[in-house]
Formats: structure tokens, C-alpha cells, sequence
């Protein structure tokens, strides 16, 4: 079916709306099953399958459906049950074990509270709360992830009756670019990629430069080791940041829109291009959309295992074919990207806020967060905590709050001793560090950074100089080699750093490390060796008497380095 | 690398060639540079990894030089230029699997096997790869996908050992579980 105006979208969006509600307000068993990357790890497959086998035996009127994650990797793989009268109910670590009993009780009209998350309620149903109370679930602000983990992101048209491509008709066919640009600014949505340029801004700069074509591209790259939140909202809600692109290219005007995922993602490559795909076969992209006169088109491109080609100008790069490297600035992207011409480049999150924000207006996202960052930040976690997962926090939620609260703090027999913030960009806060929000100014001021939102948990037993030197090796090996300080500087900062594990720190060993690390920051070309000293300057100021036990003493607090392990062999400093 | 050069005389183009015909059209030059990296992606999904009769077939469909494709293969991690093991390994090595360890395994396949990322062991059992980024998984940390299919999770180097033991010994054969904790 191909939608030819803007009455058919309304009229193709109040039948998706009916379709939905028949079918949850029906007398079948909806179970809906979340396959993602993470539910696939841990053997969502077998869940499925065996689902299937008992529910068949079980003689109830039911359906499969899959949806995407909605962000609690630690229950995945999990189900949400939806009873012919009854609230959903969602359950967490549904291995196949699991199964045989569940359906079975559901056979009996009974609802076993365990391994239950919640129900999606406003009270508490057969002894289950709501999800809404559930720890995990409490402190978070769901706007980009409203629908993951609701709807199948396999369907165009599950994602239009929850209001998808509402905001993207309306830019088109009741906004001026211009004002699409306002509300944008208005709404002050910071990029989430990292640096938290505001979007609103690089837009109209992208307007303005006299020249064409321009180009829109997404940054789904997403190649850093602490972070995995732009794959998970593409594998659940790919629409959402498809249609976020759009939006983007209507408001510059340009027929040509890109998204760039790093090639590891490959269910996020899939289910991205077959957004794309039913885009296409419903008509809103393509020649002529809605009638408008306007074309829209879209490719996804990737690459492989280079973290450099998420930098804006390598990505470029990338992108045309050439090895992803970066250059150096100005001509700013806005000015000269794609082929040399005007590019805007965003992050997937950054998109994704966009519908949002024209469907409410800029007033309505600025009045979330804090006075310079608005609306809400995606988040992950890694390390020993109770609770994995990708969570969505009004931005300035505390920090503490969020490790202990929502991820549920240590896992049982670990204790934390730091959270690595930004990545592979700036250095750790100490537990006593915690109480600061989660917001561009206030980790800034502290000397951490947002970045992307991926933050590391790490426990007592790790290394402060060893977590150190993992980081900087990051960098080093990420490094592309195109300008010196950062192919050589970051060389001799990382042996410098396996001298000081192997108990060979030479003479003012401290002032060495800075020294060399300014020069890095200072002559590199771009923000990876700008940044790449960061991790390992911070570890030091986090954790001075660990690294002094090492300069000095030789002695590792922890037993993990070399120095304190004689018959382990250096691991090869050249070879990585 | 360790590898000598594989022998493309007996490559099947033929697979390539057809996905090459049905979606790999450019328009223009443009378009043909845009589209050499993810060629290359297909040529090693069909053959595990990029040979050379491969890309002289995609310098030719696309009109491009093979230098300009090798540029790029070489650039990126992710692709192989050589004939890989019985099975393939993504290692992960993101900061969640490196907290929980994946460097102890790092370390012992250079000390066990002198197997760096992208090397096979020398029985030809294993081609391994770092992730230096997250496999996406964290919750599994640490852990490593095989053969682009199933996941090991909560890695040790002890269970890791096991994991190659079986490798070894097997005929090729799948796992029935999809983790060893
Ligand atoms: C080494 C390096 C890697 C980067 N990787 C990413 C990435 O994976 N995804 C991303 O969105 N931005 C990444 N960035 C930031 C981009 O250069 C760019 O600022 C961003 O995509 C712009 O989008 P935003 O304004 O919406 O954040 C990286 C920057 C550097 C220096
Ligand atoms: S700073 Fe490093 S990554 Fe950036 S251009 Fe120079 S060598 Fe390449
Ligand atoms: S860091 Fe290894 S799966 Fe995320």
C-alpha cells in the first residue's frame, strides 16, 4: 500500500489505532516475546520454541509476538503476558525451564509473582506491582523509549498506531523548514554523541550554507567499548530514529538522508534497513511523499571494528569510501561533509528526541531537565551491579540514585570502589563522588563527562593503573595513525604505563605521564588523541596513593599487575 | 599475519556475483565508492573471509581498483584477508568484559597460542577477534560469539579452555547449549 496525501496517513493511522485495540482488547493471550541482541545471547530462541510447544498443548487462544528490549537486559530473555481480562504482566528470566510451569498457571487463570517485573497497571494486580514501582523502572523518565519493548520493530504499522510518523507528517505538511528549525533550537536538545553541541543550532547553520545537494546522517555508529544504547533503540524502536532523519531532511530541505551503524550491530543493521524498507513500501519515502512534491531517501551505510569512524569528519570519510579518518576543522562539517557538502550530523539519541519534541513543541522538551540539559539522556551500565540495562533519566538525576537504585548497586560479593564515566574520554568518580546529576555542566564540573551515557562499575579488585592502562591501550590501538603526537604520543604513554605495572617506573614518573599526555591533548589532530590522556590522568587524581604504591614502592595494592605477578610474561606492548 | 596467501583459483564467485548483480547497482562513481565496504562485507559473510578473486570481482562490478579496496580492508578490524580457522571468535574486550576479566583470556592466548586479535591457532582450530568495542551483551560479561552464532558467557580463562578443548574435538557439530558459565 502506498499512502498518496496526508488524509490517507490519518486514515491509515486510525486504522493501525483500531487494529491495535481489537486485537489486545480481543479474548486471545498475547504473549509478546523481546528478541534483541541481548535476549538472542542468553536463548530467547529456546524460550520461543518452547512457548510455542506448551501454549499449543495448553488448548488457550493465544499469539506470539515479538517486540523489541525495553531496556532490562538482566531479565532478558522475558515475556509480557497480556490475559484476554487482566492487566499485562511482564516476566523476567524466562529460560526454557521456566515455561512448562508458566503456562501452566496461566492455563489455571493464576499469576505467579515470581520472576514477575511488574504489570502495567496503576495498582498492584494478584500480588504483583506495578512496573512503574519496580526498582529498576522507578526513577526513569521513558520518552525515546516509550515504545521499545511495546511494539514489534518489526512493523511499520505497530509503530504508527503509537503515534509514529505523526511528527514527521506534520513537519512536512503543516511546517516551514524554518519553524521545524525553531522548535528544534527552542527545545535546546544537546547532541548526545558526546560533545552536546546543541542540534538546533547546527541545523540552521546547515541551512544557511549556500550550497547543495546537502546531506542529513545519522551517527549510529556506536563503537566504544562502555556503551551500547544507540543499537538497543534501533533494535527496538527503529522507526522512532528513522523518523527522526526525516525530520532532519525536511527541515533542510534535502531529499538525502544516511545512517552510518557500525557493522558489529548487525540486528540493528537488519532492523534498521527494514524500517527503511516498509518506509519506502507505505510511501513515506521516496518520490513524491504524501503528494508534497517531496522526495525523501534514505541509506544505511557501515563499516567494521574502527571506534575512529564514529568521529564526525572519519565518518565522512567512511562513508565515501575512503579509510575513516579524520581532518581537521574548519571547514565544519555544516559547511563541507558528504562529498563536500553541507552535512548535519547527529547521534542516533539526538534524532530520536526529535519527533518528541515537534508533536509537543520546544516549550515542552526545554521544561525538562536542567537549565542547559534538556530533556533525557539514555544511559547504560556495565560492570558487577545487580541490574544491566539501558535506562532513560530525566537529565540531572542523581548519579547515586541511578547505580544504586536503578541498577541496583553491587552485585552480592563485590563492593565498588569507582564509575568510569565518559568512556574512553575522561577519567573515573570515586563512590564518595556519586552525588552529582547526570547532566552536561554538573559532570563537567567535576571533571567527568556525560558522553555518550555509557558508564562502567568497577569493583575493589580492579586496578586503578591497570584499568588505566586498559584504556589508554583503547586508545592507542583506535588511534588512526594520521597525525604523530597521537600515533607516537599515545605509544609512549602506554609504555610508560606497563613500565610503572612492571615495577620499572623511571625517575618523576608522574610529571612524565603529564608531560606527555599535554602534549598528546595539545597537537593532536582530533578528539580521539585529545582526549585519549584523559582516562589515565583521571585514574591517577581518583586514585593517588594507588599509583604512588606502584611508582615507589613497586607494589601493586590490588596483586593484579605484573609487578606483583613475576612469572606472568609482559603482555606485548608493539604487537597491540 | 601468519597466513601464506590463500589460493583464489578455487573460489565459487558465483554466490557474490548474483548479490553483486541484484543489489550492488550505483549509479554513479559516487555511488560505487559508497557501496565497496559493504561488498566487502558480503563477500566475507559468503566466504568467512575477503579473497582475492573477491575483490578483484567487486573492483570490477563497481569500477573501482583493487588498491582502493584493499585500503579499506586493511583499515578495517573486521575483515579478514585470509582463509580463517575451523570457527571464527569474537572475543569481546569492552570495558564490561574487561572488568570481569577478558584480559586474563587475552593473556593466555598469547601465552598458550602466541594468538593475537585476527590470528589463528596454529591447528587451525580457531580464528579469534577482539572486540574492542561492546558485543552488547554486557550481561553476560565476559563473553565471546562463535562462529557469528551462539554466545559463551561469564568467561573464565578455565571455562575458556574447555570452550577450545571442545572446539578441537569437534566435528563440526553445534553446540546444544549456548552457554558455558
Ligand atoms: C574518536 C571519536 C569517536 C566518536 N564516536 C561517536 C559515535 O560512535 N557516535 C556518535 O554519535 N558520536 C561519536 N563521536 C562524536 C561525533 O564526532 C559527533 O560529535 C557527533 O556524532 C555529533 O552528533 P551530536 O551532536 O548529536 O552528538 C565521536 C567522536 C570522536 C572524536
Ligand atoms: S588524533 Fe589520533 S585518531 Fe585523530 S587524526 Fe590524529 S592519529 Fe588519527
Ligand atoms: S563489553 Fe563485552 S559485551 Fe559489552
Amino acid at each position: 500500500m502506498k499512502l498518496s496525501s496526508q488524509q490517507d496517513f490519518q486514515a491509515y493511522a486510525a486504522d493501525a489505532r483500531k487494529n491495535w485495540d481489537e486485537r489486545f482488547g480481543g479474548s486471545r493471550w498475547i504473549i509478546s516475546v523481546g528478541v534483541s541482541e541481548c535476549s538472542k545471547a542468553k536463548g530467547v530462541q529456546d524460550t520461543l520454541s518452547n512457548l510455542e510447544l506448551h501454549l499449543d498443548n495448553s488448548g488457550l487462544d493465544y499469539e506470539i509476538r515479538h517486540v523489541g528490549c525495553a531496556g532490562w537486559c538482566f531479565a532478558e530473555p522475558y515475556i509480557e503476558v497480556s490475559p484476554p481480562d487482566g492487566p499485562p504482566i511482564i516476566y523476567g528470566n524466562v529460560v526454557t525451564d521456566v515455561v512448562p510451569e508458566l503456562v501452566q498457571a496461566f492455563k489455571n487463570g493464576q499469576f505467579p509473582t515470581e520472576n514477575a517485573l511488574g504489570v502495567r497497571s496503576e495498582s498492584a494486580f494478584e500480588g504483583i506491582q506495578p512496573l512503574s514501582e519496580h526498582p529498576f523502572m522507578k526513577g526513569q523518565r521513558r520518552l525515546l523509549m516509550e515504545r521499545s519493548g511495546v511494539i514489534d520493530p518489526e512493523s511499520i504499522e505497530e509503530y504508527i498506531a503509537r503515534g509514529g510518523y505523526s511528527a514527521f507528517v506534520r513537519a512536512l505538511t503543516e511546517m516551514t523548514p524554518e519553524e521545524i528549525v525553531h522548535e528544534v533550537k527552542e527545545s535546546n536538545v544537546r547532541g548526545r554523541g558526546g560533545a552536546g553541541f546543541p542540534a538546533g543550532i547546527k541545523w540552521e547553520s546547515g541551512r544557511r550554507t549556500q550550497a547543495w545537494p546537502k546531506y542529513v546522517v545519522a551517527n549510529s555508529h556506536e563503537g566504544e567499548p562502555n556503551v551500547f544504547k544507540d543499537r538497543r533503540l534501533i533494535e527496538s524502536d527503529p522507526h522512532l530514529v528513522l523518523e527522526g532523519i526525516m525530520i532532519a531532511c525536511v527541515a533542510l530541505e534535502t531529499p538525502h538522508g544516511y545512517n552510518y551503524i557500525g557493522g558489529e550491530h548487525v540486528l540493528a543493521l537488519s532492523r534498521f534497513q527494514k524500517a527503511v524498507d516498509q518506509a519506502y513500501e507505505l510511501g513515506l519515502l521516496g518520490e513524491n511523499v504524501l503528494g508534497t512534491g517531496k522526495s525523501f531517501h534514505m541509506r544505511v551505510r557501515s563499516g567494521g571494528g574502527a571506534y575512529i569512524c564514529g568521529e564526525g569528519s572519519a565518518l565522512m570519510y567512511a562513508i565515501m569510501g575512503e579509510r575513516g579518518q579524520p581532518r581537521t576543522k574548519p571547514p565544519r562539517s555544516v559547511e563541507e561533509g558528504v562529498w563536500r557538502r553541507p552535512t548535519v550530523l547527529n547521534n542516533t539519541e539526538t534524532y530520536a528526541a526529535v519527533p518528541s519534541i515537534i508533536n509537543n513543541g520546544g516549550a515542552w522538551y526545554a521544561d525538562i531537565g536542567t537549565d542547559e540539559s534538556k530533556g533525557t539522556k539514555l544511559v547504560t551500565i556495565q560492570g558487577p551491579v545487580k541490574r544491566i540495562g539501558v535506562a532513560e533519566v530525566e537529565m540531572g538525576f542523581s548519579m547515586r540514585e541511578l547505580i544504586e537504585e536503578i541498577y541496583g548497586g553491587a552485585k552480592d560479593g563485590y563492593t565498588l570502589k569507582g564509575i568510569q564515566m565518559g568512556g574512553v574520554s575522561a577519567g573515573p568518580l570515586r563512590m564518595d563522588q556519586l552525588d552529582v546529576g547526570i547532566d552536561f555542566e554538573s559532570l563537567d564540573e567535576v571533571g567527568a563527562m556525560l558522553g555518550s551515557g555509557g558508564f562502567v562499575a568497577f569493583d575493589e579488585s580492579i586496578c586503578a593503573v591497570d584499568f588505566a592502562r586498559y584504556l589508554t591501550r583503547f586508545n592507542r590501538y583506535e588511534s588512526c595513525a594520521k597525525c604523530t603526537p597521537c600515533r607516537l604520543g599515545n605509544k609512549a604513554l602506554l609504555e610508560i604505563v606497563d613500565k610503572v605495572r612492571h615495577g620499572q617506573s623511571p625517575a618523576d614518573v608522574a610529571a612524565l605521564i603529564q608531560g606527555t599526555s599535554d602534549n598528546i591533548i595539545d597537537l593532536s589532530l582530533c578528539g580521539l588523541g585529545q582526549v585519549a590522556p584523559m582516562p589515565l590522568l583521571g585514574m591517577m587524581k581518583a586514585f593517588p596513593e594507588e599509583f604512588e604504591a606502584h611508582f615507589r614502592e613497586g607494589r601493586c595494592p590490588q596483586g593484579q599487575c605484573t609487578v606483583s605477578q613475576p612469572h606472568i610474561r609482559l603482555e606485548p606492548v608493539a604487537a597491540d | 599475519m601468519a597466513h601464506s596467501a590463500p589460493a583464489s583459483a578455487d573460489i565459487d564467485l558465483e554466490p557474490l556475483r548474483a548479490i553483486l548483480n541484484e543489489h550492488f547497482n550505483p549509479e554513479n562513481y559516487q555511488d560505487s565508492l559508497e557501496l565497496i565496504v559493504q561488498a566487502c562485507q558480503e563477500a566475507q559473510h559468503i566466504y568467512g573471509y575477503v579473497p582475492k578473486a573477491a575483490t578483484e570481482l567487486i573492483a570490477e562490478h563497481l569500477g573501482v581498483t583493487t588498491n582502493r579496496i584493499y585500503g579499506l580492508l586493511t583499515f578495517y578490524a573486521d575483515f579478514l584477508t585470509a582463509p580463517p580457522g575451523k570457527h571464527t571468535m569474537l572475543l569481546c574486550h569492552g570495558a564490561a568484559c574487561y572488568v570481569g576479566g577478558s584480559q586474563k583470556i587475552v593473556n593466555y592466548l598469547d601465552q598458550q597460542y602466541d594468538v593475537d586479535s585476527g590470528h589463528t591457532t596454529r591447528d587451525g582450530t580457531l580464528t579469534v577477534q577482539y572486540v574492542n568495542g561492546c558485543l552488547g551483551v554486557c550481561d553476560l560479561a565476559p563473553v565471546a560469539q562463535l562462529d557469528h552464532g551462539p554466545y559463551y558467557g561469564h568467561l573464565t580463562v578455565e571455562s575458556f579452555e574447555e570452550l577450545l578443548e571442545s572446539l578441537r574435538n569437534d566435528d563440526g557439530s553445534s553446540e546444544d547449549s549456548d552457554e558455558t558459565e
